[in-house]
């Protein structure tokens, strides 16, 4: 029975108004975030190659000496452009994609000074961007504003445009049960949207397939899956929605304004509105506090290696070795310290937006596209292990060397050997789905749950309410 | 007749749940919205008085004149109507360094340290979005029904019957109409305009006030305008469920898709090439005579040499002269700095010959920088901010591109407006640099050294930014309303012409 109201929905969906205009509107979405992204992708990657290759150059020349590399590091670490850029630009443009890991800031007389610490940029690139503002067409975009406002269209008078027609009544005085007539309607609009959004997605993956600078391996087809699905059931969502409402209200028209005016509050406005609340409620330590406690630290850690006894050289050495090391450590946990605030303060902001399902798309997206915060977060963290690792080499490597004196950070106390650039451990900026699925599963368990609840809500109006 | 149309319709609309719905949500909106906007200025301008502070006590410590890293700095203050449009007030840079070597420009200002630099990944909305978004919506929602929904009901045969124009019967359901919509956004903006008067951060003036009423002005025109595309769509369509999804759609178009898929569609070439080449080498020849200059004096020199340190050689102390080029913002300058903590006394007869190097150095670098920056001006007008117009010109074949514009423009958060604080940055400059020659600054030791007396700064003239007066705002913005108006008028006038000659 389901299916045959889904059927005769259907039926009638793609011969209305909206079917078509739905269908040129993705098309036209959809080719446009296509095109841009063979514009600009060949681009990106391009750039993210000369790069590396430039800070391996970087990396090549210091790499003759252990103690060049201990004192000016492997060079800057960038992050690497994800393939499904399309899918969620994420605000790509506001965050950094470079670590410049750098020397430090001050060197003695007699040849001292200080060592690699990793140091996060601060300044905002774009700051000098006098274009205008806009959002990206992203597919986030497409699906979180655009196809969840077609879902409404879609569904506000399923049922109390029947109502208002008659027909619901001349439908219900048959057999069939009023859960099969909602679900049938559900699924009815649910294939009549899927129509058009799947040709409009199909042209566009058609569009990049095209294109041999774009291509997408095995793992991103993958994620190109799991995008498709968060997007059904948003859409899902969205439905459910529109059936609730619908269930519930004598007339379409007042059940287009109550959807309408729901959907521009949840989602026009209340991720923006929370998320400016939310940011309120910390305050990451600003820079100029930031570099009072950096120069307090290494002030104090200075007085405390200032004295020592000109007869044991040896022992001089290792404490100088301790010095550096122990203020790159320092200068870098406070490097550290501030930014794990600052990207508390975002995660807290983000974490609250969640109440809007289109928040939810978005983060679920950009996890997923491997672009935006949780992936700068993600970089970052590579950053680290890279520099753990780093050092680890370097700390090893003096150690294979019997003539070395084991001092790491001071030059005569270091191993003198040439040093392979095959040993050098290198950067890699990788991402990994599993890693994605754990903070992702949240987000999804809260859509899905949205959905339940939406859904049972218009049962319950459904079979309850007066015809 | 007219009158009592106009009652009828009124009525017939003051009474309908989209009227409730629509004052409802404004309320809501604008009042929630309202609350955070002004406790985000207020951070703003307590982090701007923050760097205001800062800036001056580093100023009092400072004992040189020469600007090195720090010397005078300027903070932009936040704008306090960005709370109706945020603009470019929040994104562009906001701390900018008074140096003889160049004019200060927005390509080359700083954001003062105070904020998260990750919280741009947010994006923050202000009252003049929620007009443009929910007020059309409003205005469609009024209208997809007025003329086909009495065509479908069978009541505009009706009334026709009666001896009244139809050109009546459109001016009367206009004017109800908008009178309806009008009272949703007086009433929020009250509501806007009580907290705002209450917090103790935000102090309107006179001006400001009829900045907002501007903004009302623009506000009504673009409903305006929505409205009659409405109409329009009721005109043409026989069923209001037609008239209904075309006018939704329509809505979706202008203001959701239209304004972000343009930008991204349209391939702007990048900055013109030819144009920032030459602009880039033009400066370069004038810093090159500028060198020459230089070196001609120091030829001239009693001291024997071109050294520009002359031979003076101390650790306590630095300098560094270098030529610095940037072509994306076609930036070109020598960067200069000299700072001496001590001279050690055999360097002392020295020290006369730099001083007097300086008196005729620092003028020559003020006047050279003076020439580069008039064509640099030029070049970047020609390239980024013709190429930024662009797009916004773009933007403006929607209407809310233009009730954007226009709002911006009231507000003074458009790129004009932060123009004017650089405008007056420069300005400033030449105060400046007229207050340091008066004193013969250039040339005194305290210029680059801090060793014997102490510069003072305590009749350095200050610096205070006002913004631009209401009538540069109303120029800039009247421009944008008059589109909307004009809008309004083809539209109505459009709609009168189908409706005269359609049959019932």
């Amino acid at each position: 029975m389901i299916w045959h109201i889904a059927k005769r929905e259907l039926y009638e969906n793609l011969n209305s108004l909206r079917f078509g205009l739905t269908t040129l509107l993705l098309l036209a979405l959809m080719l446009t975030n296509a095109v841009v992204h063979l514009r600009e992708h060949p681009k990106r990657m391009q750039k993210y190659h000369d790069a590396v290759t430039a800070s391996l150059n970087v990396l090549r020349a210091r790499a003759d000496n252990l103690y060049e590399l201990v004192k000016r590091g492997p060079g800057k670490l960038y992050k690497k452009p994800s393939s499904l850029h399309f899918c969620a630009d994420g605000g790509e443009a506001v965050l950094p994609n470079v670590v410049n890991g750098g020397g430090g800031n001050w060197s003695w007389a007699d040849g001292l000074s200080s060592i690699w610490r990793l140091k996060y940029p601060s300044v905002t690139p774009n700051l000098d961007n006098i274009e205008p503002d806009v959002t990206k067409v992203d597919w986030a975009f497409i699906i979180g504003y655009v196809l969840s406002l077609v879902a409404l269209l879609f569904t506000f008078d399923a049922i109390s445009g029947e109502r208002e027609r008659g027909t619901l009544r001349l439908m219900l005085a048959n057999a069939i049960p009023r859960h099969a007539v909602l679900f049938g309607k559900f699924f009815g609009a649910l294939v009549s949207m899927l129509i058009p959004f799947t040709i409009a997605v199909l042209m566009n993956l058609l569009v990049l397939s095209t294109s041999r600078s774009v291509q997408l391996d095995a793992d991103a087809w993958g994620r190109l899956g799991i995008i498709f699905g968060i997007a059904l059931l948003y859409t899902c969502l969205f439905l459910a929605l529109g059936l609730l409402v619908s269930a519930r209200v004598q007339r379409s028209a007042v059940s287009l304004v109550i959807l309408l005016l729901t959907w521009v509050t949840l989602v026009v406005f209340t991720p923006n509105t929370l998320a400016s609340i939310a940011s309120g409620f910390s305050s990451p330590m600003s820079a100029d506090e930031f570099r009072k406690r950096v120069a307090q630290t290494e002030g104090a850690l200075r007085m405390k290696y200032a004295t020592y006894d000109e007869n044991q050289p040896q022992k001089r050495r290792r404490e100088l070795a301790a010095y550096v090391t122990e203020d790159a450590q320092q200068n870098e946990r406070l490097n550290q310290e501030r930014l794990s605030q600052q990207l508390a303060q975002i995660q807290e902001a983000r974490s609250i937006t969640r109440i809007s399902p289109v928040a939810m798309v978005q983060n679920l997206f950009e996890a997923f596209a491997g672009t935006g915060f949780e992936r700068h977060t993600q970089f970052l963290e590579n950053v680290r292990s890279y520099a753990r690792q780093f050092r680890e080499f370097v700390t090893e490597t003096d150690r294979h060397d019997a003539k070395s004196r084991h001092a790491v950070g001071v030059r005569e106390g270091m191993s003198q050997k040439e040093v392979a650039m095959e040993a050098i451990p290198k950067f890699r900026d990788e991402l990994s789905l599993n890693r994605d699925f754990n903070t992702t599963a949240m987000d999804m368990l809260l859509l899905a749950l949205f959905f339940i609840v939406l859904m049972s809500g218009a049962y319950l109006a459904f079979v309850r309410v007066e015809i | 007749m007219l009158p009592t149309l106009i009652r009828r319709e009124l009525l017939d609309n003051l009474m309908t749940f989209r009227f409730a719905a629509a004052l409802f949500i404004m309320l809501l909106l604008v009042v929630a919205n309202t609350a955070v906007l002004i406790k985000d200025y207020e951070r703003r301008l307590a982090d701007y008085n923050t760097a205001v502070k800062k800036h001056q006590q580093k100023l009092q410590e400072r004992d040189i004149y020469s600007p090195g890293f720090a010397g005078v700095v300027l903070v932009r203050p936040p704008n306090p109507l960005s709370i109706f449009n945020v603009g470019l007030d929040k994104r562009l840079g906001s701390e900018i360094g008074i140096r003889p070597s160049g004019a200060p420009t927005l390509w080359e200002a700083r954001m003062h340290g105070s904020a998260n630099p990750l919280l741009n990944l947010l994006s923050s909305i202000a009252l003049g979005f929620i007009f443009e978004v929910v007020l059309s919506l409003m205005a469609l929602i009024f209208a997809y029904d007025a003329l086909a929904g009495e065509r479908e009901r069978g009541t505009l045969r009706l009334v026709l019957t009666n001896a009244i124009s139809r050109g009546h019967i459109l001016l009367a359901k206009y004017i109800s109409a908008m009178t309806c919509l009008l009272v949703p956004l007086i009433i929020s903006l009250l509501f806007a305009l009580i907290l705002l008067t209450n917090s103790a951060a935000i102090s309107l003036s006179a001006d400001d006030f009829l900045r907002i009423g501007g903004i009302v002005l623009a506000s009504i025109a673009y409903l305006s305008v929505f409205y009659l595309i409405g109409f329009l769509i009721s005109a043409i369509t026989h069923r209001t469920s037609t008239a209904l999804m075309l006018a939704m759609f329509v809505w979706g178009f202008l203001v959701l898709v239209y304004p972000n898929m343009i930008l991204a569609t349209i391939k702007t070439s990048d900055v013109p090439q030819e144009r920032a080449v030459s602009a880039l080498n033009q400066m370069k020849q004038i810093w090159e005579q500028f060198d020459r200059e230089r070196n001609r004096f120091l030829a001239a020199d009693a001291f024997p040499g071109e050294d520009q340190l002359f031979n003076i050689k101390e650790p306590w102390g630095f300098g560094y002269d270098e030529y610095y080029e940037n072509a994306l913002t076609l930036f070109a300058e020598y960067d200069r700095q000299l700072n001496f903590q001590g001279i050690d006394e055999k360097y002392q007869p020295n020290v006369p010959h730099l001083q007097n190097y300086h008196r005729f150095l620092i003028p020559l670098t003020i006047r050279t920088a003076d020439r580069v920056w008039l064509i640099r001006k030029e070049a970047l007008v020609d390239t980024l901010v013709r190429q930024a117009n662009f797009k916004r010109t773009l933007l403006k074949l929607s209407p809310a591109g233009i009730y954007d514009a226009a709002t911006q423009a009231w507000t003074g958060t458009d790129l004009s407006g932060i123009r004017d604080f650089f405008d007056a940055a420069r300005q400033y400059r030449k105060t400046v640099m007229t207050w340091f020659d008066d004193k013969d600054a250039f040339a005194a030791r305290e210029w680059f050294l801090s060793d014997k007396r102490e510069a003072d700064w305590s009749t350095l003239p200050l610096f205070s930014f006002e913004r631009r007066s209401v009538e540069i705002n109303a120029k800039r913005a009247l421009p944008d309303v008059l589109l909307l108006l004009m809008t309004s008028l083809v539209l109505f006038m459009g709609i009168f012409l189908l409706f005269v000659r359609s049959e019932v």
